[in-house]
């Protein structure tokens, strides 16, 4: 009886839907028919935050549902009951479709993070538009091929099983224990060096280890040892291998990854590693098993750059470093891994280079250091960053040392940003380098600045400290590098005044998320409405890390090993710690593959985002990132007492 | 007048009693409606009642001379808003569409002319609301008006008992309160489209029967599941939610 409906008038009917429809990907570009039609069946659920609209392999999914206003997350549950976070969803976006497409049952949880209102598609008209509109269908099918399919559940599998078998990702995922070959063989340390080489040959391997009297590798011969110790030098074959053996030996954790051997050797400059569990060697990798698996790049890069003997072809060189990086990035490598890496390279260019012009220049009146500093003294390098070096030289012993050390090392300051600059580190804008006289001192003044900042810590003795505190030995005598670094901790314990100084300066960068929860952008100049993620981000931590560092003597550099080093020295809290580092590589990943994309656009790399190219998830993760400076920086004013005058 | 019915139970079953005494009604629907809400079984979950939900537009506040000009109404199955089962009129009024009214309505005289007379609406009303629930924003005031027209045609009322998102509304605010003096915060207001900027709730423009019936629903949604928690399931529960101890003393 109630059948009798009154027909609504046209312009009122679901117009809510269709104008919303028309706003939202990939439905704005159905005819308004289509749209009408979609409407005209569509309902309107409302779910409160905290509900789970659609529970993984248990719901069935009779509805498409559009986001109208509100947000939900996607996660991923294993047998164990572990969640996997997969994605968030915000207004406009679609979930419940692949579980349609696939006539299934959700293959996700899906719960709502706000009160979200949802538009409820039918599954028919869905279904039956994929087939109407080839466009619809293909939208859906490439973001699920690109977004879901792909990054969900390969992403899950690659995380549950290390995939030996499966090329790509081996150097991040196949342990040093795994590519051991053979069981360790030794020698006795007064062994003739002819029965070393017998040895050798009849087991076809490339080194021995020498036990000492408890049985310990005390060192390791090798087929270079014996080119280069005993046949150049024309040594008696008779000699007792002790006399060639390098020691001590270079050892690696057994659950160590292939990567960090590879990055041990290139930054140790050397072929073989001992591999050690529990304390006892198990093993002798070399970087030929590592090439083996690697096939390709960095190792080779790496060879031609240590065996260079040209400075100019080093040029050349050095811009090849983003090349090799790039595939590290493809098989999954993270920010925190390439950052090294860059390092290691830089480093290394850095070594040819000022070893070539040793070569050129003649051996240097007395022992110097080579100081890096800003971020390549935190190993945190992206590509092309400006120039932060400086140099420390021994004290002279008179007036004549002196002048000619002066001298020296002003050449050789200019003329090693020069080389830098050719190799394509830009110049630093401060000045902040060698080739500036005040930056190229004797170890004594270096000591007298460093006390001056220290003692008065005016704004710009704080603004020096943030730029040179994190300086890092990186060629030369090293030694005069430590005793600074010695130095600055003896100086800086207890003076309570410089380091509230230097906390005090943390708060000058707010956390970029304004009261409500949207991003602060620049708001003029060529980045307008552009995130600066340095200054706005990492900054931030950089900082923490440097002040807290400073103030229990750590003196690590690195800012992940700072924060770590402060987590098990109970000077930081867990949990604080967890969030810090997870928001921290968070950032740095996100800056990292930003400038490898204006790279490789052919662009200047900078650290500007456009907030609105994120993903959803990409941006809730970020908004979450920076809450994070928020705690950090309460966590000083607390530890500094900051608020109480 | 507002405030007489303001004070108003949640449910505003409005004639029961003197009911018993008059004739029956005139119209089949409302005879049928009569019979089914007296042996009405309150006990059900939420999900498995019908609601409609729905607005009016009036020539002005006055319930003995004012009028209906339009009438708009939506309704949800399954506690989900169902657009498509909607119900849009206008209304030719009796006497003039004063000027005021439709400075805010926009209805003008000119588009209710050709409208159908509130006898021949209400009757379509009657047969599209059926045994549903009738939810509206401050409720009596529309079905004062409604009843009103009912009883001159049709010698009845509608029977289905009303629920009223205003009413909700402060029961929810007395749910946030926390401390004592909340409850003497003079700074609220139960408008309409207050309460959805407030909630977060889509908002859709203002003073259009058909927008404001979806405006209140999409309210109604939202109270309903964030009433008690979350814990409302059946039609006695949401009475009894309006009962809480602040109330006994």
């Amino acid at each position: 009886m109630f059948s009798s409906k009154k027909q609504a008038t046209p312009h009122l009917d679901s117009s809510v839907v269709r104008e919303f429809l028309q706003k939202t990907l990939p439905f704005n570009e159905l005819d308004k028919d289509t749209l009408d039609g979609l409407a005209r069946h569509a309902t309107i659920d409302f779910f409160p935050k905290g509900v789970k609209i659609l529970i993984q392999d248990v719901s069935d999914v009779k509805h498409i549902y559009l986001i109208q206003k509100g947000g939900v997350k996607l996660y991923l549950q294993d047998e164990s009951g572990q969640a996997t976070l997969k994605d968030y969803r915000g207004e406009g976006s679609v979930f419940g479709a692949l579980a349609i497409i696939r006539d299934s049952r959700s293959s996700l949880t899906v719960e709502a993070i706000e009160d979200t209102f949802c538009f409820l598609l039918t599954k028919d008209s869905f279904l039956k538009l994929l087939k109407t509109h080839p466009g619809f269908s293909q939208y859906y099918l490439k973001a699920f091929s690109e977004n879901y399919i792909k990054k969900s559940f390969s992403e899950l599998r690659k995380e549950k099983l290390p995939p030996k078998t499966e090329g790509a990702l081996y150097l991040f995922t196949v342990k040093v224990n795994d590519i051991i070959r053979k069981r360790p063989e030794f020698i006795s340390p007064v062994d003739s060096i002819r029965n070393a080489a017998k040895r050798m040959t009849r087991m076809g391997i490339g080194s021995l280890l020498i036990k000492d009297e408890y049985g310990k590798p005390a060192g390791i011969i090798t087929d270079k040892d014996l080119r280069s110790k005993v046949v150049a030098e024309g040594l008696s074959y008779s000699t007792p291998v002790e006399e060639v053996m390098t020691s001590p030996v270079e050892t690696i954790s057994a659950n160590k990854v292939c990567f960090d051997a590879l990055l041990s050797m290139m930054s140790k400059q050397i072929h073989h590693l001992a591999v050690e569990d529990e304390g006892r060697v198990i093993g002798v990798i070399t970087s030929h098993d590592i090439l083996v698996l690697q096939g390709e790049s960095p190792v080779y890069l790496f060879k031609e750059i240590t065996n260079q003997n040209n400075i100019e072809r080093l040029y050349e060189l050095s811009m090849r470093v983003p090349l090799v990086v790039r595939p590290l990035i493809e098989e999954g490598a993270k920010a925190n891994n390439i950052t090294r890496m860059i390092t290691v390279m830089n480093d290394l260019i850095l070594d040819r280079i000022l070893t070539l012009m040793q070569e050129e220049l003649g051996p240097p009146p007395v022992p110097f250091c080579w100081l890096v500093m800003g971020s390549e003294g935190r190993q945190e390098q992206t590509f092309r960053t400006d120039q932060d070096n400086a140099l420390v030289y021994q004290d002279p012993k008179n007036e004549q040392e002196a002048e000619s050390a002066k001298k020296y090392f002003k050449m050789f300051g200019q003329e090693a940003i020069n080389h830098l600059v050719k190799c394509g580190y830009p110049l630093c804008p401060g000045d902040n380098m060698a080739s500036n006289p005040k930056w190229n001192q004797p170890l004594s003044v270096w000591k007298k600045y460093f006390s001056n900042w220290v003692n008065t810590p005016e704004p710009q003795e704080v603004l020096h400290s943030t730029v040179f505190f994190d300086f890092r030995p990186a060629y030369g005598h090293l030694a005069l590098g430590f005793k600074l670094r010695d130095h600055l901790n003896i100086l800086v314990r207890g003076k309570d005044m410089f380091l509230r100084y230097l906390a005090q300066d943390c708060f000058r960068t707010k956390p970029p998320i304004s009261f409500f929860k949207n991003f602060l952008v620049e708001r003029d100049g060529e980045h307008k409405n552009r995130l600066d993620i340095k200054a706005r981000g990492l900054v931030p931590f950089w900082d923490f890390a440097r002040v807290m560092a400073l103030r229990h003597g750590i003196d690590e550099t690195n800012t992940m090993v700072r924060l770590e080093m402060l987590k098990k020295g109970g000077h930081m809290p867990e949990d604080l710690f967890l969030k810090a580092k997870e928001s921290y590589e968070f950032q740095m990943q996100l800056r990292f593959l930003n400038q490898l994309q204006l790279m490789e656009a052919g662009e200047q790399p900078h650290n500007y985002i456009n907030p609105a190219e994120l993903s959803d998830l990409e941006k809730q993760t970020l908004k979450g990132a920076f809450s994070v400076i928020s705690n950090l920086q309460s966590f000083l004013k607390e530890t500094f007492r900051l608020n109480m005058g | 007048m507002i405030s007489a019915l303001s004070s108003t139970n949640l449910f505003l079953q409005s004639s029961w009693l003197p009911g018993l005494m008059r004739p029956e009604p005139k119209h089949p629907v409302l005879v049928e409606s009569k019979k089914h809400f007296n042996k009405f079984n309150q006990d059900l979950p939420l999900e498995e009642y019908d609601f409609v939900v729905l607005d009016t537009e009036l020539t002005g506040l006055n319930h003995k001379k004012d009028e209906i000009v339009s009438i708009g109404a939506v309704r949800i199955k399954n506690l989900r808003i169902n657009l498509e089962d909607n119900f849009y009129s206008n209304i030719c009024p009796c006497n003039e569409v004063p000027k005021f009214s439709t400075l805010i309505h926009r209805i003008t005289p000119r588009l209710v002319k050709d409208a159908p007379p509130v006898a021949d609406v209400l009757s379509d009303f009657l047969d599209y609301c059926g045994h549903s629930l009738i939810i509206g924003h401050n409720i009596g005031l529309d079905m004062g008006f409604i009843n009103r027209e009912l009883r001159r045609y049709f010698d009845g009322v509608l029977y289905n008992p009303c629920l009223d998102t205003m009413r909700m509304a402060k029961i929810y605010r007395e749910e946030q309160w926390i401390n004592y003096y909340d409850r003497y915060n003079l700074n609220v207001s139960y408008n309409l489209k207050h309460l959805s900027q407030e909630y977060g709730l889509p908002v859709f423009p203002e003073h259009n029967a058909m927008n404001d019936a979806i405006q209140t629903a999409y309210l109604f949604l939202f109270l309903i599941h964030k009433l008690r928690d979350g814990n409302i399931k059946t039609l006695k529960n949401l009475y009894m939610s309006g009962r809480s101890w602040r109330w006994m003393f």
